[in-house]
């Protein structure tokens, strides 16, 4: 029998403000080689954010190329619509698979779960840098096949396009993205076995902060969905190789078929995005106004609930594919379910924010502008599950910019979020806060005069993936370039920020924005253990604990009248 | 005459004016709004109705949402240092089951009345007016039931249309934003779409993309003409396949098949060059151009002296003229590649007849006479004889 050593009052922290400052997974072995082979989760997770983020640079690339090529009707920057067509495969392409699906998970979450759980490090370490180096292998494939022609597929693969079209590259990026779907697999099912086995003692499911619910939800759907994309994209591959008819009509196959497979994983692809980062934003809401979550419960529920119903909505996605009318209105009538649990969510954080006591940092403005955002992205979904409208809509611009508001909104603000969060954790570096917020601020205005515009464009009837357009669009596609060079701008100044509190940044203490979940319990940035011993797990939504301490420019967690640390404090806590 | 007369005279015509306005009105498409486009069909009024009602339950519920998140950082925002509030409530179980019900009952609301004008759009009337239509890579052919071809889409006011879709390569999506229809064309199996269109458009003199041309009467604005766009995604001239939909009344759409149908057959064989030739290179411009200019197929200019020193042109050999091998070209593209160039011509078997391919190769031979830029004759070409002026 094992018995649970409970630390004394404020041992925690005593005791890891006593370690060795310099000591720190950062800097507890050197060398290039030891990052390399490294099987330490934090590391792993750094490396992939900053691969991610490289990544992200050069989708942007190509975002801010489509704009500045669709200023003017007919050509602007490039007189081949092939060209064009190569630039938005690319931007989509990049930005889904290597971008916005490991971005949380794989980055935030490599670095912060297994912290935030109480555990030393994920389950399987071996298949979590192998899974990192799939990532590698997708993103090196994905550079081949630009050598070898490139590909103009759009990101979606959609036959018999994608098994006939000349472009050399189409078999080394199908292969990239099966690839990716595996690093995909591999990092859900890491993360699945790490939530049931290494929760420590009294880590019970409904003491995990929400960010690990919506992380465990989205494992679940990287591990049933991504299979059928491998399989789908093996079968393109075989059809386009040796020619045996399975999508392609013309040697008897079907590509109504394809849609059917390829959105069984895209859509809930999209919750694999969102729901990250619904989590990263349910705890910077609950952490920044320093109180319990409203509604923990129904918060954690409707992020499984979403990953139960992003299985059965997909075929809205081909309302006007020729699928039959019963399955159209039946897929129609699935998906607004979906919209119920998301509104809950929102109704949730909105709720958090009453009566608490609001600290606008810079993490916080993110949630608000993720808040304002989803809202629109969410909203905006209603005219696409209506059958009639989604007729009209269906592959025009308006279908462009609500999945911009989610996956780029939604999901890669509350990335973005989530990084200014966990940054002084992650580095032990803070950056200049009024940078962050002004940064914020113009990618969160020059995203709506981007993506707005385009709202107008679609319902206007502008199709999507047009190099060339009628003059009568101009005025909004001029509106919608402006707008995405502001959100240059603002990210632009987002690195800076960063980057330059790694040069010049104050040292971060160990929790400097008040947090109650484990990872700010140790030390910024973590040893390299994590935890010298099984931590004390608290209630991470109870804040009546934390108290600012300006000595040390953060917060202390003062458990002394918590009767489960101290006996003799028995009822002097309040209770809720 | 008195004054007073002359009041009751202006009078009467401002009142004969407004009745005539508000006749005009109602025999006119809906006006464009901030998010919609015209609506000339018979179901867009039942379309931007939904979209409307969506539209409202998203202001209402943005500003509520927007707005509580802005009174709520407003009212408790907090200071470093400041003591936390401790009196906030951890949750409300009636709050939360009201704020889970409210949601579910406006989207069922939503879903049936987006239901009910969907299957407006779904179900063609049992009289409709069939027109086959065929996509490729990249342009559009629109077959009548009399044997008639045109490249833009001309329909019969006051009737219900229904287009049969084809597509002879990958995936296309016919889509004409003013009549709200849109439909996937999937290679394989035929698809359906259908409209009505109450008001007609006119027919214009030449094709209204071209500056030049003049339209007739009931056609002053070109404006006027629907826009018919590929809205899936087809490749390299995915965003030229724009064409226009015109809507004729009965009688003179009547009379515009017959005309259509037989427009070629009033050329004399020695005319066709110049006189059909441009209208059928109209549809060949995507890929081929006719001044040397790469393309996605090769160039024309100078394709008559190429074609003949293949060494598998000429008597006794594959294509026993060159002639052969461009109508054999036209027909079954895949049979003869040039290389360097990919297999992706589709074939216009059954949209070209000989009388066709005759003017594609007469038009071939006097490339010369013809303006580079728009496939047209040269202005110093008098386009009724085809001499020099």
């Amino acid at each position: 029998m094992t018995t649970i050593q409970l630390p004394s009052p404020g041992a925690i922290s005593d005791t890891i403000e006593a370690r060795p400052e310099s000591d720190n997974y950062l800097t507890h072995t050197r060398g290039i080689l030891s990052w390399i082979f490294t099987l330490d989760h934090k590391r792993i997770g750094v490396m992939y954010m900053w691969s991610v983020l490289g990544a992200f640079l050069l989708g942007g690339t190509f975002a801010l190329l489509l704009r500045t090529e669709l200023l003017t009707p007919g050509p602007t920057i490039t007189d081949s619509a092939d060209t064009y067509n190569q630039w938005f495969t690319l931007h989509g392409a990049i930005m889904v698979f290597l971008v916005i699906i490991p971005s949380i998970p794989a980055a935030l979450g490599n670095i912060i779960m297994p912290i935030m759980l109480g555990a030393k490090d994920v389950a399987f370490p071996r298949l979590n840098l192998f899974s990192y180096y799939l990532w590698v292998t997708g993103a090196i494939l994905c550079i081949v096949s630009l050598s070898m022609g490139g590909f103009d597929t759009g990101w979606t693969f959609y036959t018999p396009y994608s098994t006939t079209t000349t472009a050399g590259g189409v078999i080394p990026v199908l292969t990239a993205a099966f690839v990716l779907g595996f690093s995909s697999i591999f990092t859900g099912l890491n993360f699945i076995v790490t939530v049931h086995k290494l929760r420590p003692p009294g880590m019970t499911w409904f003491r995990m902060p929400l960010f690990l619910w919506s992380i465990y939800a989205t494992a679940i759907i990287q591990v049933l969905a991504t299979p059928v994309l491998g399989i789908t994209l093996l079968l393109l591959i075989v059809e386009r190789t040796v020619n045996i008819g399975i999508f392609n009509p013309s040697m008897g196959g079907d590509p109504v078929l394809y849609q059917h497979f390829f959105w069984f994983y895209s859509h809930p692809a999209v919750y694999i995005m969102i729901l990250p980062a619904m989590g990263i934003i349910s705890d910077i809401i609950a952490i920044n106004s320093h109180r319990a979550i409203f509604g923990y419960r129904f918060i954690a529920f409707s992020s499984i609930a979403i990953a139960m119903f992003s299985f059965i909505v997909w075929g809205h996605h081909m309302f006007t594919s020729g699928q039959s009318a019963l399955m159209n209105t039946l897929f129609s009538a699935i998906s607004f379910s979906v919209a119920i649990p998301s509104a809950v969510k929102v109704f949730n954080w909105i709720a958090t924010l009453y009566k608490g006591s609001v600290s606008l940092t810079t993490p916080m403005w993110y949630a608000l502008a993720f808040l304002f955002l989803f809202t629109i992205g969410g909203l905006t979904g209603l005219h696409l599950a209506t059958l009639s409208t989604d007729v009209h809509l269906h592959d025009t611009y308006f279908v462009v910019a609500h999945f911009h508001y989610v996956m780029m909104g939604s999901a890669l603000i509350g990335m973005i979020g989530g990084l200014h969060h966990w940054w002084p954790k992650i580095f032990g570096r803070m950056y200049d806060q009024r940078l962050g917020t002004i940064a914020c601020w113009i990618i969160f205005i020059g995203f709506n005069v981007t993506f707005f515009t385009q709202f107008i464009l679609g319902s206007q009837g502008m199709p999507r993936r047009y190099y060339d357009y009628q003059p009568e669009f101009q005025i909004y596609h001029v509106i919608s370039t402006i707008g995405s060079y502001i959100m240059a701008v603002g990210f632009t100044l987002t690195a800076i920020t960063l980057f330059g509190s790694l040069v010049n940044g104050k040292k971060a203490p160990a929790n400097p924005w008040g947090g109650r979940s484990l990872e700010w319990q140790c030390a910024s940035p973590p040893p390299f253990d994590n935890f010298a011993k099984a931590p004390r797990v608290g209630d991470c939504y109870d804040f009546t604990v934390v108290h600012w301490d300006p000595k040390i420019g953060g917060y202390r967690v003062d458990e002394s009248n918590d009767p489960e640390v101290n006996p003799a404090a028995q009822g002097t806590k309040a209770a809720h | 005459m008195s004054m007073t007369h002359q009041i009751l005279a202006h009078a009467a015509s401002q009142v004969s004016a407004l009745a005539a306005y508000a006749q005009t009105s109602t025999a006119a498409p809906t006006a464009p709004t901030f998010w919609m486009p015209i609506g000339a069909s018979t179901i867009s009024q039942g379309v931007d109705y939904t979209l409307d009602v969506i539209n409202w339950i998203c202001y209402v519920s943005f500003a509520l949402v927007i707005g509580l998140m802005v009174w709520f950082v407003i009212k408790y925002r907090h200071r470093t240092g400041d003591k936390f509030r401790t009196d906030y409530p951890h949750h409300n179980t009636p709050l939360e089951i009201t704020w889970s019900v409210i949601p579910t009952i406006i989207v069922i609301g939503i879903f049936v009345v987006g239901f009910r004008s969907y299957l407006d759009i779904y179900t063609a009337p049992k009289n409709a007016f069939d027109i086959k239509v065929t996509a490729q890579k990249w342009a559009w052919s629109f077959q009548y039931p009399n044997g008639a071809i045109s490249d833009d889409l001309y329909v019969p006011a006051g009737r219900p249309v229904r287009l049969v879709l084809r597509s002879s390569d990958v995936l296309h999506a016919l889509y004409i934003p003013d009549f709200r229809v849109k439909r996937d064309i999937v290679p394989g199996r035929y698809t359906y779409a259908w409209f009505q269109c109450d008001f007609p458009t006119g027919q214009p003199g030449k094709s209204p993309r071209d500056p030049n041309a003049k339209t007739v009467t009931g056609m002053e604005d070109p404006a006027q003409a629907h826009r018919l766009s590929c809205a899936e995604y087809c490749g390299t001239g995915h965003s030229k396949m724009n064409r226009y939909v015109y809507v004729l009344d009965e009688a003179s759409f009547a009379q515009w098949m017959i005309d259509q149908s037989q427009w070629m057959d009033k050329i004399p064989e020695e005319e066709l060059y110049f006189k059909a030739g441009p209208k059928i290179y109209a549809r060949c411009q995507q890929c081929h151009s006719i001044d040397g200019a790469l393309g996605i197929g090769p160039s024309w200019k100078g394709i008559v002296e190429r074609v003949k020193a293949y060494p598998f042109v000429g008597e006794g050999k594959e294509y026993g003229t060159w002639e052969d091998y461009v109508r054999t070209s036209v027909l079954i593209p895949g049979k003869y590649v040039v290389p360097t160039y990919g297999n992706v011509m589709p074939s216009f078997k059954g949209q070209l007849n000989d009388k066709a391919i005759d003017a594609v190769i007469a038009y071939m031979q006097q490339l010369d006479k013809f303006d580079p830029k728009n496939g047209k004759l040269k202005p110093e070409f008098d386009p009724a004889t085809g001499m020099k002026k």
